[in-house]
């Protein structure tokens, strides 16, 4: 049998374990918050990256909705990350740097969420080309609503085409785009959830 | 993650309900629409933040465009080739038309006294971004409010106009093309006759922008030359704009200017003043000018018209209109009462 330690070790070492966990635990905080934040960055990023004022192809093509991939993906994965105001200030960014008329954007990716949202357990289920079907639903649900609410704004009819161009291209580019996303979210946002 | 499927996390409960945040957004759009200066100064402020990035990435963009769009020529290099060549001969001839006729208008008014063009200062900007989305179809300059850069004034290239600058930060500005949806020009088609015909070219998002708002009677032949009317001062006329093509029942604009190509663009600032009225004298007052009585001070107000329509009612008088003198003062009888000038 061991000597037991003297009184005054063991309250040291009741200390260090104490200063180790609260250092342990400041530490997750600090992974969950950065956590909380990546979502919205990636979103924020995305839209900053879709809206450059560069094109390519001599601007024959519009460019993809790339903010709608982070709010479709993490409003099916994590969505206490991708909150409705979240997709509220990822839609402002994106009227702000799109140009157009203001709150367009900001009115469909909500209303893209919402529908998202309330049919979460269908979408999260599909998997593939269903995945990619998914999201085509919900670009399309975002680019009727900002047709819709452009027609009404200049009360008329804009021509289709562009739109169409703009869905396209949005939902050829969510294969990279999730793959990046889904990246993140392993190596950040999952790692960092470690709910008891 | 658990098995290489997204584990769906439970919904947290401390978020702002669905049905508020789309109540916000719904009013965002309307919040915009009343006040959309917001927008545009954020807009702004972010396009100067990124000016010098813009500016770098600006060359290397070019350079891939240029070099993806010239991969189809090569093979009509030869064919293009012989085409221009012709082409560039023709020109020499009509060149050659427009100096003599440049020279002929000029000994015209001169002779005419005809009142000579506004004189337009310009400047020339560097495009550093284009965009080509659903709802806008703009280009960014380098130049902004600091270079006196304002909204509305035109933008040209060497071939033709290319839209109005729409926003304008203190570095750089938002060009609004022709083809846009917002963009509405005062034009005049000129027909091979020289006769000439007012309408509006509206951009609708399409390559060819709609001429608008002419009447059913018109009929342009596909080529007539499409130049800016002026109309409302902001544009100078005669801005070489595109031709004339048949599109259905309607007409569309081919424009001249192509703003996927345009490297260097300049910004007109042009600007009519108002064209101020000559002063009123009390003789060509309505009342005097009709040979009436001249209103009194202690009228109250709206008694000088009253008493004009009871003076028009009554017998013409027939003593004439007071004439002005010969100095230029207007007549006693045509001055309102009241203390003289100096006798205060």
């Amino acid at each position: 049998m061991a000597p037991r330690p003297p009184p005054r070790f063991r309250r040291d070492l009741r200390r260090a374990m104490n200063k180790a966990m609260a250092d342990r635990a400041r530490l997750m905080t600090g992974a969950r918050l950065l956590a909380a934040l990546v979502p919205v960055a990636c979103g924020l990023l995305a839209v900053f990256v879709s809206n450059l004022p560069v094109t390519l192809l001599g601007g024959l093509v519009p460019p993809p909705l790339l903010g709608l991939v982070p709010v479709y993906f993490w409003c099916l994965v994590r969505p206490d990350l991708m909150t409705p105001a979240a997709a509220f200030v990822i839609g402002i960014l994106q009227d702000i740097m799109g140009g157009g008329p203001p709150g367009v954007w900001t009115l469909s990716f909500v209303a893209a969420y919402a529908v998202v949202a309330r049919q979460r357990d269908a979408f999260a289920g599909l998997s593939g080309l269903g995945a990619v079907l998914g999201f085509s639903t919900a670009a399309l649900i975002a680019c009727a609503v900002a047709y819709l609410t452009v027609a009404l704004y200049y009360w008329h009819l804009t021509p289709l085409g562009p739109m169409v161009g703009e869905l396209v291209m949005t939902v050829l580019f969510y294969i990279p785009g999730a793959f990046v996303v889904g990246s993140i979210h392993r190596r950040l946002v999952g790692a960092a959830r470690s709910d008891p | 993650m658990a098995n290489g499927t997204w584990k769906i996390a439970r919904r947290s409960n401390v978020q702002l309900p669905l049905v508020i945040v789309l109540a916000l957004a719904v009013v965002l759009v309307l919040l915009g629409r009343a006040q959309s200066h917001l927008f545009d100064q954020a807009r702004m402020r972010l396009t100067d933040l990124m000016a010098p990035a813009l500016e770098g990435l600006h060359a290397p963009v070019e350079s891939f465009n240029r070099w993806i769009g010239s991969i189809g020529e090569i093979f009509v290099v030869y064919k293009e080739n012989l085409a221009l060549k012709d082409e560039n001969a023709r020109l020499r001839q009509w060149r050659t038309v427009a100096v003599v006729m440049e020279a002929r208008v000029k000994r015209y008014q001169a002779l005419l006294h005809a009142v000579p063009d506004p004189a337009i200062d310009s400047r020339l900007a560097r495009v550093i971004g284009r965009a080509n989305r659903p709802f806008l179809q703009t280009m960014v300059l380098d130049a902004g409010l600091a270079d006196g850069t304002k909204p509305g004034q035109a933008v040209v290239d060497d071939r033709g106009m290319i839209g109005r600058i729409y926003l304008a930060g203190q570095r750089t500005s938002w060009v609004i093309l022709l083809t846009d949806l917002n963009s509405r020009v005062p034009v005049s088609v000129v027909s091979p006759g020289g006769a000439s015909v007012q309408a509006m070219l509206t951009g609708d998002n399409t390559a060819l922008p709609v001429l608008d708002t002419l009447s059913g009677q018109v009929r342009l032949q596909p080529g007539d030359q499409v130049v800016s009317s002026g109309d409302g001062g902001l544009l100078p006329p005669g801005l070489p704009i595109g031709t004339v093509a048949a599109a259905g029942n309607g007409y569309r604009v081919a424009l001249l200017a192509d703003p996927a190509a345009s490297q260097d663009v300049e910004i007109l600032a042009f600007r009519q003043p108002p064209e101020a009225l000559p002063p009123v004298t009390k003789d060509q007052l309505p009342a005097a000018a009709a040979g009436l009585p001249p209103a009194t001070g202690t009228d109250a107000p709206g008694a000088p018209a009253a008493a004009a329509l009871n003076a028009a009612a009554a017998p013409p008088a027939k003593a004439p209109a007071p004439k002005e003198k010969a100095d230029g003062a207007p007549p006693a009888a045509a001055l309102p009462a009241g203390p003289a000038p100096g006798n205060e």
